[in-house]
């Protein structure tokens, strides 16, 4: 038992819990508890069983031994979110809203208010005016879920599950896909629910969000309990460390200087797209260029339109001295440059395929001879991805989308890769990833601008842009507001433009 | 229902008094309704309508035919105000796409003073119609069956090919089985093929890989024959005094009769051209100066090599 | 886990799947067993030769619509289509023969003309539904109501006929064999061998079933998503107007109850054979049994006098609804999903 888990009474307990699907173990004996009113972080790499433990304590998956306590009583959980009527509620991560119904209808889903038997929507919607308010959500409940951004609907989950006064709120990942503003939002929320009395359960891979938020922490690696531990007993490395169970070298490995005198590969001047305007930067051979700015800011929005995947209304793109406009994203790949999605469900892989057609989907015609496609070169190039980019699938024949986040992502990586590309747009490239995965891919990405590839980074993530690039430029509502370099990067400035405080629109 | 049609009955007898003054005051009117023709014996109804259009018309310079097809029941029934609304007729000649939703409509144009012609298909009230023009499915059986007896002797065997399943289909079957009886012919099977010719060879390949011994084909409908000798002449089946009896009156297979085809040997008529029938006996009702107003039940004619010549009209679509 | 040693779990996966799979071909197995009990000549040459001569129109057609079904479409309007272009064809033939006279030349300029018609007629749909952004649904019923009205127009409401004189020539390529199989059933096997090659052995192929399983990350992976889809529209046209230039000799005709229900037989025939309908995931050697087990339905019907006539559609409906549940039934099969 750890640190006197009796001292307190806990609203929700698992004991000696163990799983096994078939017969792969998933969990050994692992114990955590939860108390009313705490926040209880569940920290561990990809893959060491959080999101089961998750749902056991949920319901959504029966342990193989041990046992569930519910108020001190042993209960057995009714399954498929029965457990909601207990006040369990557990927030996937993979949002679970009806995409063509209003904000206030997914709310209220499956207990509506009526009079007369006929749908109180007025109330509904005063109510779900005031639960966003609340959070300081700035959205009309009558707005469609598919109109709004990821953020959004985060929030419109988070807010879903307060209004049905939960008890226990496990949450998987909820600040993966917000913004670092919408983050303190968020946590704001996450404090008053827990002077309410509600236990919070989250998952994070963001270890100081985990360290500034948290009560307790609980550490699993490869299914094993490692340790519940106060939150504020522990530094970031030493989560780290628990996590991985090893010594985490430094997570950035060290900045090669950049070469000043290097080609320009990539020139954008005056680009105007759908939510860009006159955006102009140069991209220089071997760099790495971060983009930064708030969700929504239009990042995305221009390498999209230098891909060909959205239309350009106006500007220029030279590629290595002469100018061009891809007209599709083949054009742009066979160009030598290639955009990884942040959407990694929707928009990156198959997730119903497994490995060999999604690594080489991207770059099929590479893999095509006499007409047909060359099996045998497609098992190789695998193999090779599977040797470079370190993915490890339980079984080669899996689906990827029962792979694990981190692997997922190094596939991801691994299938833009297969088209040698000279210039990658990596964007959010460790949304949804562990710490270790995360190192992995920032040495990657490093060692690929030492072999003369650029690379752009956008992300979210303050520390990534920081820690990764040799230059930054902010975007603020479709505009670019600053370039920083060198010693100029650092969060305050960033914020600064990224908020419009700074910038180059600024009189 | 007794005292609507009694009244009813009233009206009649006020319209016919009413149009008879009409047609020598004015030229007559005429509305022809029917639906739009989409497989071969409708495109053929069609044909002959727009034929006795022609040769009314000509004969009385002072008789108008307006002809509409439409193509469900409603916008039949839509065509029939429309007639009444627009064109004013003094009869119509109606064939009316189902009974039960063109009654009421038809009663309304009966209301509006108008003679009333109901062709093959009866409305599902009776007393709407003055003359009543309709070909006759028992003995469409019946005709195919004494002839099967006259070809065919005790222990011979026989399928029969039906066409889709509806009251018509009933009526035709159920009369041939009735009039086979006791012939001593074993009928070995029948299917339904749907009126359609693709069915009917299908289903004959399937009755002939079956069945080692079959002696004759009652195939009903013209369209399934032509199904059913394709098949027979696929399989090598055709010879041996092996003969098939459709029914409508195609003019291909009229034509075939007429040159002494021995596999279709014959076709028992239900033809399309009782529409021209009815619109002469709708003039009638203005002209002649005998009684008109009743049931005209076409027979069932058998076509032979001998009177083919005369049920044949090659510029017919059907 | 390296790829070369995960062979010990994935053996019981890919066990499974294989049941899965064969599902089809045991429902085939079972008609036949069920066939051949109800009376022996089920089995008999001329029957088997006719069930395979008539599952290569439904056939030829479903491999199209294996290609449409997996990259997410649908197209309803293949029965139409057929009519149409069999109706066209003979206009064009009985045309010809002034010109060409009666012989094969005449015969191939039909058929060159079904071929071009039923490309263009796949190309309609497809950039309808990729540039003119409609669903395929809507698409496909609309051209399927114009087919169909324009083959009643060509035929004046009644049956367009080939001219006797072509039939000689046009005969053989319906009810002639070659090496002891009727030409339909080659021309069936060759459209099977290609169709399969193209969905899984081409990058084609993967790009459709990458479109179906998700239309956003096959944008993102370089994929031109609407000229693909548009070229399983013209698959399709290509397929029904093969079915159509066999179809054609067999009774000489075409009208307006040509074709009719066909594209539902052919989408039944594709779902039977294990294709998802959404999308993503195709099968042709299913879609090929898929067929045979729809004909096979119905000619076990006319062999036997067990059940009403009435009720036929009832079988078919029972028979295809269980050879679907065979397939995606979860039968107890626990759904092992890690973190």
């Amino acid at each position: 038992m750890p640190d006197g888990i009796n001292d307190i009474f806990s609203v929700l307990q698992a004991d000696r819990i163990s799983k096994s699907f078939g017969s792969v173990p998933v969990l050994f004996s692992v114990n955590m508890d939860v108390r009313p009113g705490e926040v209880h972080a569940l920290i561990g790499e990809n893959g060491a069983g959080k999101s089961t433990l998750m749902k056991i304590l949920s319901g959504f998956h029966d342990p193989t031994s041990g046992r569930i306590l519910f108020d001190g009583e042993e209960v057995v959980l009714p399954p498929n979110g029965g457990a909601e009527m207990l006040g369990i509620v557990l927030i996937h991560q993979e949002l679970n809203l009806a995409e063509q119904m209003t904000v206030e209808e997914n709310i209220f889903l499956g207990r509506e208010l009526t009079k007369n038997g006929i749908l109180d929507r007025q109330r509904m919607q005063a109510q779900v005016q005031e639960y966003l308010q609340d959070i300081g959500l700035d959205i009309a409940p009558t707005a469609r879920i598919s109109d709004l951004s990821i953020a959004e609907k985060q929030m419109v989950e988070i807010v879903k599950a307060i209004s049905r006064n939960a008890r226990v709120l496990i949450m998987d990942e909820p600040t993966a896909v917000l913004t670092e503003a919408e983050t303190e939002v968020f946590f704001r929320q996450v404090t008053k629910l827990k002077e309410k009395g509600v236990a919070i359960v989250f998952v994070s891979h963001k270890l100081s969000e985990v360290k500034e938020i948290s009560d307790r922490i609980t550490i699993l690696r490869d299914g094993q309990w490692i340790g519940t531990k106060e939150a504020g007993d522990m530094s970031l490395d030493a989560m780290a460390q628990m996590m991985v169970g090893r010594e985490l070298s430094d997570l950035y490995p060290p900045m090669r200087e950049a070469d000043v005198d290097a080609d320009r590969v990539l020139q954008v001047a005056n680009l105007t797209a759908a939510g860009v305007k006159d955006v102009s930067f140069d991209l220089k051979r071997g760099e790495i260029l971060g983009f930064s700015g708030l969700i929504g800011a239009g990042r995305t929005s221009v390498f999209e339109a230098i891909c060909g995947l959205e239309p350009i209304i106006s500007g220029t793109i030279h590629v290595n001295g002469a100018e061009t406009r891809f007209a599709s994203v083949a054009a742009a790949r066979d160009a030598g440059i290639a955009y990884l999605t942040k959407d990694r469900k929707a928009k990156g892989l198959l997730l119903d395929k497994k490995m060999r057609p999604n690594l080489t989907l991207f770059s099929l015609p590479k893999f095509v001879k006499r007409f047909g496609l060359d099996i045998k070169s497609e098992d190789a190039a695998l193999e090779r991805a599977v040797r470079r980019f370190d993915i490890r699938a339980r079984d080669p024949d899996i689906s990827v989308g029962d792979m694990s986040g981190g692997n997922q992502q190094k596939l991801l990586l691994a299938k833009v890769m297969e088209s040698e590309p000279q210039i990658v747009i990596i964007d959010e490239p460790t949304r949804g990833i562990d710490v270790g995965t995360k190192q992995q891919v920032y040495h990657f990405v490093t060692a690929l601008a030492a072999e003369g590839v650029s690379v752009v980074v956008i992300s979210s993530e303050m520390p990534e842009i920081i820690g990764l690039c040799h230059r930054v430029i902010v975007m603020r509502d479709g505009r670019t507001t600053g370039t920083l370099e060198g010693d100029g990067i650092n969060e305050t400035e960033i914020v600064r433009y990224a908020a419009g405080l700074k910038g180059e629109g600024l009189e | 229902m007794k005292p609507f049609s009694k009244l009813g009955a009233m009206v009649m007898t006020g319209a016919l008094a009413m149009s008879a003054t009409l047609a020598h005051a004015d030229t007559i009117k005429i509305g022809v309704s029917y639906p739009t023709p989409t497989h071969a014996w409708a495109a053929g109804m069609n044909w002959h309508a727009e034929q006795a259009e022609k040769r009314l018309e000509a004969l009385y310079p002072d008789v108008d035919m307006i002809l509409v097809n439409s193509s469900d029941p409603s916008a039949q029934a839509s065509a029939l105000e429309d007639l009444v609304s627009v064109h004013k007729i003094d009869a119509l000649v109606v064939l009316p796409f189902e009974s039960e939703p063109l009654t009421d409509p038809v009663l309304n144009v009966k209301k509006s003073g108008a003679l009333i012609t109901v062709v093959d298909r009866g409305l599902s009230q009776p007393g709407i119609e003055d003359i009543y023009v309709a070909g006759n499915n028992p003995e469409l059986g019946r005709v195919s069956a004494q002839y099967m007896k006259t070809r065919l002797k005790s222990g011979d065997n026989i399928v029969v090919l039906r066409g889709i399943p509806t009251l018509i289909d009933n009526e035709r079957f159920d009369a041939f089985m009735a009039e086979m009886e006791g012939s001593g012919v074993n009928i070995l099977d029948h299917k339904h093929a749907n009126w359609n010719r693709d069915d009917g060879f299908e289903v004959m390949q399937d009755f002939l890989s079956r069945f080692p011994d079959i002696d004759a084909v009652w195939a009903q409908d013209d369209d399934i024959a032509i199904g059913v000798v394709a098949a027979l002449k696929q399989a090598g089946r055709d010879g041996d005094g092996m003969f098939v009896v459709g029914g409508a009156g195609m003019k291909e297979t009229i034509k075939a009769i007429m040159d002494g085809e021995t596999l279709v040997p014959v076709d028992v008529l239900y033809p399309p051209s009782m529409i021209a029938t009815a619109m002469d006996v709708t003039v009638a009702a203005f002209k002649s100066n005998g009684p008109v107003a009743g049931r005209y039940i076409l027979g069932a004619t058998l076509i032979t090599p001998e009177n083919a010549a005369s049920f044949y009209f090659p510029d017919s679509p059907f | 886990m390296t790829l070369s040693t995960a062979n010990t779990t994935a053996k019981g996966r890919s066990m499974k799947f294989d049941v899965k799979t064969a599902g089809p071909a045991i429902a085939l197995i079972l008609l036949c067993i069920i066939g051949f009990s109800l009376n022996p000549a089920f089995l008999s040459e001329g029957n088997l030769s006719n069930l395979l001569t008539r599952s290569a129109f439904i056939g030829i057609i479903a491999i199209g619509a294996t290609f449409v079904i997996t990259a997410g479409g649908i197209d309803l309007s293949v029965g139409s289509m057929a009519a149409a272009i069999a109706g066209v064809m003979i206009i064009i033939m009985n045309n010809a023969v002034d010109m060409l006279g009666t012989g094969v030349a005449t015969v191939l300029l039909g058929c060159g003309c079904s071929i071009l018609l039923g490309i263009g007629a796949g190309w309609i749909n497809g950039v309808l539904t990729t540039k003119g952004k409609i669903e395929a649904f809507i698409v496909t019923l609309g051209t399927m109501g114009i087919y169909r009205s324009l083959v009643t127009y060509f035929a004046d409401g009644g049956t367009l006929s080939l001219d006797f004189a072509i039939r000689g020539a046009y005969r053989p390529v319906y009810y002639d064999s070659f090496l002891g199989l009727p030409i339909p059933v080659w021309v069936f096997i060759v459209v099977s061998i290609v169709g399969w090659f193209l969905l899984n052995r081409t990058a084609f192929g993967r790009y459709c079933t990458a479109i179906g399983s998700n239309e956003g990350v096959a944008k993102y992976s370089a994929i031109k998503v609407d000229r693909v889809k548009t070229i399983t529209y013209m698959i399709q046209g290509l397929c029904v107007s093969l079915a159509t230039i066999i179809y054609v000799p067999r009774l000489g005709s075409a009208s307006s109850s040509t074709g009719v229900l066909w594209e539902l037989e052919a989408i039944a025939a594709v779902i039977i054979g294990g294709t998802v309908l959404k999308g993503g995931y195709g099968r042709i050697g299913g879609t090929i049994l898929g067929a045979l087990i729809l004909t096979t339905i119905g000619n076990i019907l006319n062999f036997t006098d067990l059940i009403s006539n009435y009720l036929n559609g009832t079988m078919q409906g029972l028979i295809i609804i269980i050879a679907v549940w065979l397939q995606r039934g979860d039968w107890g099969k626990a759904k092992a999903s890690k973190t």
